[in-house]
């Protein structure tokens, strides 16, 4: 059984659209070594009746198109964008977009690095629009939204950039709306690890779970209404 | 209402979810199951990979569903830009039957109708009709009828809008065994003859009207507890059309038919007709909205061979104003209309008259017991619509012009979408403006129309810089305003004696408008329930009643004219006297008379600076008629009625004319309008409630 999952994995993993879009990060190209380098982990949310979700985990988070010689961008979009357009840090509590090209943020053109706001419009190049909302007062984490028709090259429905939480529930102002799920489930980063916890009787990967418990790749949550799988991308 | 439907039924995504196939299964060779998507109309949809990355959508057809796969491969090769598009349909190792489709990634209409409880904007209508029935024309052009057709089977993609489930519903029959479980989602969309058998395209055309009707009221038009209740009123009961636009109405009458020979016969047909009204009643509609100048730039613009863009900022008023709250609105909305007809000079003769006439003749009486049934009547229809509010966001603030309660309606149903859309709406009436600049009728009508587009129901941000200046302004610009009232009340009428009731009067209307000037200026822009900031303002009214009550004793004023009322009662409620029989009011009589004058208007309105115009006459009369009504209910202990109603007109006078006011033109929206950011509390609150 483990067997056929770890083949079915691997099988999946020839996929480029999730699979390859991390390679080994050299720092060759000129236009690279003014942008930080990103140490980023990233997950996939499989969230059935919800969606896709891609949770970022880091302090700082390259939006570019993709690539496969060098470090691809953690928000790596088809659209005709340099593969490091921008970078958005986070300090403390505050999110900065960094432009290394053309990039508007709610119209008004970044020279350098401006403050983000929730709500704010980030517009790539010329057509390439995301929304940037930090939906709850519980959280600095803060969620990519796709406005324009451009997108990963694999279905996903948002990218969340996590700070200290993640909350998938119920209500609006979580940051995966899980309209039918009777109580919220908190996803956080720590000691290195994805955990998760909620006042649910949650289970992972079929264990019941008492307080919280570490996500790996291919964890499954579930509860009586609910259920979830998380893949690491790498 | 919504809810309460939501939950009695079977609509797809209400079941609890339990799936058959765990993440990362491969029920069919080469698709790998990523997650599920629904449960919907034939059986559960998963969304999978195939080992190449395309994403596709799984169905796994019921077990007890007949496929006659015979005829489905007519379906199969079917391709249209509207159409969900059929991969293939294969049997797995347990000989179930799964159908391969794409995989739609946008909104359902069905999660869509949620987002709008009480209708969708016009523009949004026609979209999804467009769509869908480019799909159901090129399906009923090739002799094939949907049959199933409903919002959970329609959905958006990439701004497209594509049909799901095409076809299949005639080859994948659920079996005999069934029948009576049919899910009710399905149900709310049949067409009264398939009780008969008879499966013709007017089935689709049925289907279609419904969801029309539902798009356009957030209702469907038959609803019940139970299948056989809803199939019941398909096959015998009207919809009540009543809760439509007039020009709507022939349209989805026809739609709705029961009798399929009788019924629109396409669906090209019905969304034509739909257009048409629409594009009708955009016609018709500034004459009750706008006036004619108005009437003629619309025209003007067609004629100029150019499709008006006002049509797009108007055709959203009739659905959803009318919808909101029907009945008392229309009343108000006509009177409104006739008294905006008139003209400015002869709207301030007729309102000076009229404030003339209620205070100085003694007319009071009367008019207050008039008023008082009136305005009980709609104390308690605004009472009702708040609590209902309460238990329905979506109508959280219960506003009373019916333009506010549209705008808090969708910015309240749109969350986070709401500004966005004032600002498309201002940016249309930005391009209609320039069109209309060639004659000065018509571009006071397109200034009327961008007052109208902001609202003080707007959200916006207003920095604290131009928040506090407002304000100080303002607040200078009432010392004048309440002088020039004060001598303009002591030249017109008889009531103030003297200077010192004069210095008097004017104190004390300078002290209440600022009492409502300040919160008011501190809202403004922000989202806010009414009843909050009615109560806010009572609270302020209690002081200013204080104040009124005791200034005369330290500015040592021959109250003697000014105080006398007419009661004589005797009433006490605890230790507090409320009248003393004295026939002069005392200090609660003060306070309750201010509290309630202040509950009962909107004030922020009169104060906001995208109020309609700087100075509106009826806004000042009809606080005169509150003002009145409410000295009529405190006649009986002694307050003196004169008083009270010139200063209710007073008050309102020196609001308006000082509160800072921005003209129509040059109204503008900052970037980001504080939505979801604005009440972010500090890192201190934020960690224990995650604990």
């Amino acid at each position: 059984m483990n067997n056929t999952t770890l083949q079915q994995d691997s099988l999946h993993r020839r996929n480029p659209g999730f699979c390859k879009t991390r390679v080994p990060f050299r720092n060759t190209n000129r236009e690279s070594q003014k942008v930080s380098t990103s140490q980023c982990h990233k997950f996939m949310l499989w969230i059935d009746g919800v969606g896709a979700w891609q949770l970022c985990v880091g302090d700082s988070f390259i939006v570019g198109a993709p690539s496969f010689e060098q470090q691809s961008a953690d928000i790596a979009l088809l659209a005709n964008v340099s593969r490091h357009h921008a970078t958005l840090r986070r300090m403390g509590e505050e999110w900065r977009l960094e432009a290394h090209h053309k990039t508007s943020v709610s119209g008004k053109e970044v020279a350098d690095s401006t403050v983000l706001h929730s709500g704010d419009e980030i517009r790539l190049a010329e057509r390439v629009r995301l929304g940037f909302r930090i939906p709850s007062v519980l959280s600095t984490s803060a969620v990519i939204d796709f406005e324009s028709d451009h997108r990963p090259s694999h279905s996903v429905d948002g990218i969340i950039l996590l700070a200290d939480h993640c909350l998938l529930g119920p209500r609006r102002d979580h940051h995966v709306y899980c309209s039918r799920w009777p109580e919220l489930v908190v996803i956080y980063f720590q000691g290195g690890q994805l955990r998760c916890r909620s006042k649910m009787p949650l289970t992972v990967d079929g264990a019941a779970i008492r307080d919280s418990a570490v996500l790996k790749h291919g964890s499954v949550v579930m509860a009586d209404d609910l259920r979830f799988r998380v893949e690491q991308m790498e | 209402m919504f809810e309460q439907r939501d939950k009695t039924e079977n609509r797809p995504g209400t079941i609890i979810m339990k799936f058959t196939f765990a993440p990362e299964s491969r029920p069919l060779d080469g698709y790998t199951i990523k997650r599920a998507v629904h449960r919907g109309g034939f059986g559960e949809v998963y969304y999978a990979l195939s080992d190449a990355g395309k994403e596709v959508a799984l169905k796994l057809l019921n077990n007890n569903l007949d496929v006659e796969l015979r005829g489905v491969s007519q379906c199969l090769n079917l391709k249209h830009p509207n159409l969900v598009t059929i991969f293939d349909i294969r049997t797995d190792a347990d000989n179930d039957h799964w159908v391969i489709m794409e995989f739609v990634s946008g909104r359902g209409l069905y999660e869509t109708l949620q987002d709008y409880p009480n209708g969708m904007p016009v523009q949004e209508i026609k979209t999804w009709l467009a769509g869908i029935t480019a799909g159901l024309s090129f399906l009923h052009d090739r002799g094939i009828v949907h049959r199933d057709l409903k919002p959970a089977n329609v959905f958006r993609d990439h701004g497209g809008v594509k049909v799901g489930d095409v076809g299949l519903s005639k080859y994948i029959s659920e079996s005999r065994r069934s029948a009576q479980t049919q899910s009710v989602g399905t149900v709310y969309y049949m067409a009264p003859e398939v009780a008969k058998g008879r499966y013709g395209l007017e089935v689709d055309v049925y289907a279609m009207g419904v969801m029309l009707f539902e798009m356009l009221t957030g209702n469907v038009p038959f609803d019940g507890q139970t299948t056989a209740e809803i199939l019941m009123k398909h096959l015998t009961a009207d919809p009540d059309l009543s809760v439509l636009p007039t020009n709507l109405r022939p349209v989805l009458e026809s739609a709705l038919e029961k009798d399929p020979d009788k019924r629109t016969h396409s669906v090209e047909e019905l969304e034509r007709q739909f257009c048409n009204a629409i594009a009708a009643s955009d016609a018709s509609a500034p004459v009750t909205l706008v006036g004619k100048s108005a009437r003629r730039a619309s025209i003007d613009s067609a004629n100029a061979g150019r499709p008006a863009p006002q049509a797009e900022v108007e055709d959203a008023q009739p659905a959803s104003s009318e919808t909101v709250s029907p009945a008392p609105v229309m009343g108000v909305a006509t009177m409104a209309a006739f008294w905006n007809s008139l003209p400015m000079p002869l709207q301030w003769v007729l309102g000076g008259a009229t404030a003339l006439l209620v205070i100085e003749s003694g007319m009071i009486r009367p008019v207050a017991v008039g008023g008082m049934f009136g305005g009980v009547a709609y104390l308690g229809y605004q009472l009702i619509k708040s609590f209902v509010g309460e238990m329905n966001p979506p109508q959280l603030t219960a506003g009373r012009s019916f333009e506010a309660q549209k705008f808090t309606a969708q910015q309240q149903a749109a969350a986070g979408t709401g500004a966005e859309q004032d600002r498309r709406k201002a940016s249309m009436a930005a391009t209609y403006v320039p069109q209309l600049e060639n004659s000065v009728g018509s571009r006071r009508a397109a200034n009327r129309m961008a007052a109208r587009v902001y609202t003080p129901a707007t959200l916006r941000k207003i920095s604290k810089s131009q928040r506090s200046a407002d304000m100080l302004t303002s607040i200078t610009v009432s010392l004048a305003a309440s002088a020039l009232v004060t001598v303009a009340v002591f030249y017109t009428t008889a009531l103030l004696k003297d200077a010192s009731q004069a210095t008097y009067f004017g104190a004390i209307t300078m002290l209440a408008a600022w009492g409502l000037i300040i919160p008011s200026k501190l809202w403004e822009g922000r989202r806010g329930d009414s009843l909050t900031r009615r109560i806010c303002l009572g609270t302020v009214g209690l002081g200013i009643g204080f104040l009124a009550a005791v200034l005369p004793e330290y500015l040592l004023i021959d109250g003697d004219g000014l105080f006398k009322g007419v009661g004589h009662q005797v009433v006490q409620v605890g230790r507090i006297s409320v009248a003393d029989g004295s026939g002069y009011p005392t200090a609660a009589c003060f306070i309750m008379f201010f509290a309630a004058l202040f509950v009962c208007r909107r004030w922020w309105w009169q104060a906001d600076s995208f109020r309609k115009s700087r100075f509106r006459v009826s806004t000042a009369l009809f606080t005169l008629i509150v003002g009145v009504i409410v000295t009529g209910m405190l006649q009986d202990f002694g307050f003196p009625d004169a008083l009270g109603a010139t200063w209710a007109l007073a008050i309102s006078a020196v609001v308006q004319l000082s509160a800072g006011w921005t003209p129509a033109e040059d109204r503008r929206l900052e970037p980001a309008p504080e939505l979801t950011q604005q009440q972010q509390p500090s890192a201190t609150e934020r960690a224990p409630t995650l604990a």
